[in-house]
């Protein structure tokens, strides 16, 4: 057991936007099957933090170890780079992100956008990669839409089709990044649904949310940040029907 | 000032291409490039209104030959246009005969009638685009308040149409300024005509040609800041909504 | 039927002219366009500036002085270089820049600056969250650009280059001032030996309009393939 890797681990994030230093050294574990959810308000770091995990970022300081690899950086006039691109690019085909605003594929269908990835970064051959986004879009309830376009389905099919998009290429961890805050309340609980199935399943999952509901039926760690810092920490049950600190009893507060 | 003068006059005579005669024929040409260009665009301009609110009438038979005019005097190179005039002059019945002739004997002017038919077309189409893309709301309050559709061409949609149509028109000007050096093709003096004249003189391309297109390049920055100025004057009220 | 006077065959030939001319300066500044577009994009200072002077200058003189100054000049200019060439590496090469040559070049350098312009919108138009979800898929910056980058960003251009097309259709018939014979030199020259203007400009102007609703026609296409997923929203959409 302790000899497998954990899938993701961040250490002392860093990441500072010009003279504001916006995540102060926040680490992270995530082990198998952990649903770990942020939560914080606007501005507190959540979403860059994140995307610091797949690079989309670039920490200025920490570590970054993918399945027990570490991430190379250099230093260079602009600031600090990955060394070495095409680890960065292997890596990523190793997380899956889903967006708020969906970001699927406008001039693919959907079936195309699920098949692209692994076609085209995994090298998959063509029938195996439809067979599997035909299961996928099927768990996701949208194989009657294969060959819709994005532009013809509701925000919560196109989001659900970015989450079948996810899982098409077999993650170790799978970021979420507001799925749901760019869509209509009606619709936000469909998405919700796929996304507790997933967690259920034991999929490794790293949540960035407003969704409390999501966080505390599923998650297994909850993380609440604000102004780049860990607040509080720990199991849902404590951070949300506990919580220690004001400013995290002001935020959870109901806002009428 | 004295050095500046010294400097030109030595520059002058000591080269056989700038001298100050030909200096002479470069300032002819410009302002033979002016005025052509001046007044084309001017009587364009004032045919393009009323063609371009008559464009938008909804009876067929105003607003299809006015198209078909656009269509064909757009379509076309614009040599092609100057070609037909300034040959096909000749042929109206009659015209050596009537005063005119002694006015469209001179190239010059068959060359102003191409002109200002090509540049009136190109205007016609950018006002009716821009008078088509009155807001809706403008519209409907003018109507709501009783303004008979004269009374809104008027004061409603004509002075909106113009300013909607500034950046446009501003690109037309200076096409209309790049497009009067074919006018040298007909043997007219303009500042392209010039710089032609001064290489089939002294075999020297690239002074004359270098030199002319320096003059244009001026001549257009020119134009682009005079738009630019009105662009910020008159679009300003629009600025909080395009901006 | 009309007689043209025995300048029929001549003028089908200057047609050819014409099209073979506006081809070869449409895949010129099809090049030319791109890399305009992409030095103006990218972060490096010299590439944009030389990029700016090259769009400024083409936007600021008139299309034919540039054609006069490549044809009369680029002769001379051209002997230059390869004379230097040779006394330095003993390189011994003629480059002629006959008027054909000078036509499409210079044209071609015209609308590339147009197209570069064209390009550059298109470009920045593409939603940056489709590049962004190809990187965070893992995708090379080549295959971002090959399937995602490039399909979006035409959607975005056709319509500026079938306009640039259009424009520059037109302007081939500057080639008959430098003497190449298209069909507009043929047409002059045929109105100047027979004095029957209309008789000769109208079929030329016909040709042109001809070519010019074919063009439209085949930008309307290509316009419906890259627009692909984009048509009319269903009436949930989102």
């Amino acid at each position: 057991m302790a000899d497998t890797p954990i899938p993701l681990e961040v250490r002392d994030i860093t990441k500072r936007f010009g003279d504001t230093e916006v995540l102060k050294g926040l680490s992270l574990k995530a082990h198998k099957g952990d649903v770990i959810t942020l939560i914080g308000a606007s501005g507190s770091g959540k979403s860059t933090f994140l995307r610091c995990m797949n690079l989309l970022e670039q920490p200025n300081e920490g570590e970054l170890i993918v399945h027990g690899e570490n991430i190379t950086f250099k230093t260079t006039r602009r600031g600090r780079e990955p060394a070495d691109w095409k680890q960065v690019e292997r890596i990523r085909a190793r997380l899956s992100m889903v967006f708020q605003n969906f970001n699927l594929w406008a001039h693919m269908t959907l079936l195309e956008n699920v098949t692209e990835a692994p076609i085209h970064v995994l090298g998959k051959p063509k029938r195996e990669a439809v067979a599997h986004a035909r299961d996928l879009l099927e768990r996701v309830g949208l194989l009657d839409h294969a060959d819709y376009y994005p532009a013809q389905m509701s925000g919560g099919q196109q989001q659900r089709g970015a989450i079948a998009r996810a899982l098409a290429m077999d993650p170790e961890v799978m970021l979420f990044d507001e799925p749901t805050s760019a869509l209509d309340p009606e619709l936000v609980g469909d998405v919700l649904k796929v996304m507790r199935d997933l967690a259920e399943e034991g999929r490794t999952m790293i949540v960035v949310t407003h969704e409390m509901s999501f966080a505390r039926d599923v998650s297994s760690q909850v993380i609440y940040l604000h102004q780049g810092m860990v607040e509080e920490v720990g199991p849902p049950k404590e951070v949300l029907d506990n919580p220690q600190s004001d400013r995290l009893k002001q935020f959870l507060a109901p806002k009428h | 000032m004295e050095q500046l003068n010294a400097w030109f006059v030595e520059l002058l005579s000591n080269n056989d291409i700038f001298t100050a005669n030909t200096l002479g024929y470069y300032l002819d040409g410009l302002g033979n490039t002016v005025s052509l260009v001046f007044l084309s665009l001017i009587i364009g301009l004032l045919l393009a209104v009323p063609l371009a609110i008559a464009r938008g009438s909804r009876r067929k038979w105003i607003k299809w030959p006015i198209f078909f005019y656009t269509y064909v005097f757009r379509g076309t190179p614009l040599l092609i246009q100057l070609y037909m005039i300034y040959y096909g002059v000749v042929f109206i019945e009659g015209i050596q005969d009537t005063f005119l002739w002694a006015i469209l004997k001179e190239a010059f002017y068959p060359a102003l009638i191409a002109f200002t038919l090509n540049t009136a077309a190109y205007t016609t189409e950018i006002f009716h685009g821009a008078i088509k893309a009155t807001p809706r709301g403008e519209i409907e309050a003018a109507r709501a308040y009783g303004m008979s559709r004269a009374l809104m061409m008027r004061r409603i949609i004509m002075p909106s149409a113009f300013r909607r149509a500034l950046p446009a028109y501003g690109n037309e000007v200076i096409f209309m300024l790049h497009a009067s050096a074919i006018a040298s093709v007909v043997t007219i003096m303009d500042l392209t005509g010039a710089a032609r004249f001064v290489y089939a003189r002294f075999y020297a391309p690239f002074d004359a040609f270098l030199f002319v297109a320096a003059i244009y390049l001026c001549l257009t920055f020119a134009i682009l800041y005079l738009f630019r100025y009105l662009e910020k004057k008159l679009l300003a009220h629009l600025k909080p909504i395009n901006g | 039927m009309i007689d043209l006077q025995g300048y029929g065959p001549r003028l089908l030939e200057g047609a050819l002219v014409t099209v073979e001319v506006a081809v070869l300066s449409l895949l010129l500044a099809l090049i030319l366009g791109l890399l305009t577009a992409s030095a103006k994009l990218s972060r490096n200072v010299l590439l944009h500036r030389l990029a700016t002077l090259y769009t400024t200058l083409i936007r600021g003189v008139p299309d034919l002085v540039l054609m006069l100054l490549l044809f009369f000049g680029g002769q001379i200019g051209v002997n230059m270089i390869t004379d230097w060439l040779y006394y330095q590496f003993g390189v011994d090469i003629f480059i002629s820049i006959n008027e054909f040559v000078a036509g499409v070049v210079t044209i071609g350098f015209i609308f590339g600056a147009y197209m570069g312009e064209t390009f550059r919108g298109a470009f920045m138009a593409v939603d940056s969250g489709q590049l962004e979800a190809g990187r965070a898929y893992g995708m090379s910056n080549r295959l971002i650009f090959r399937r995602i980058q490039f399909p979006q960003m035409m959607r975005h251009a056709l319509p500026g280059l079938g306009n640039n097309w259009m424009v520059l259709l037109k302007t081939t018939a500057l080639v008959s001032v430098i003497g190449l014979s298209d069909m507009v030199r043929i047409a002059a020259e045929a109105t100047k030996a027979t004095h029957e203007p209309f008789l000769f400009m109208i079929p030329v102007a016909l040709i042109y309009l001809l070519i010019a609703s074919v063009s439209e026609w085949g930008v309307a296409r290509l316009q419906k393939r890259y627009n692909v997923g984009f048509g009319e929203a269903d009436e949930w959409n989102n």
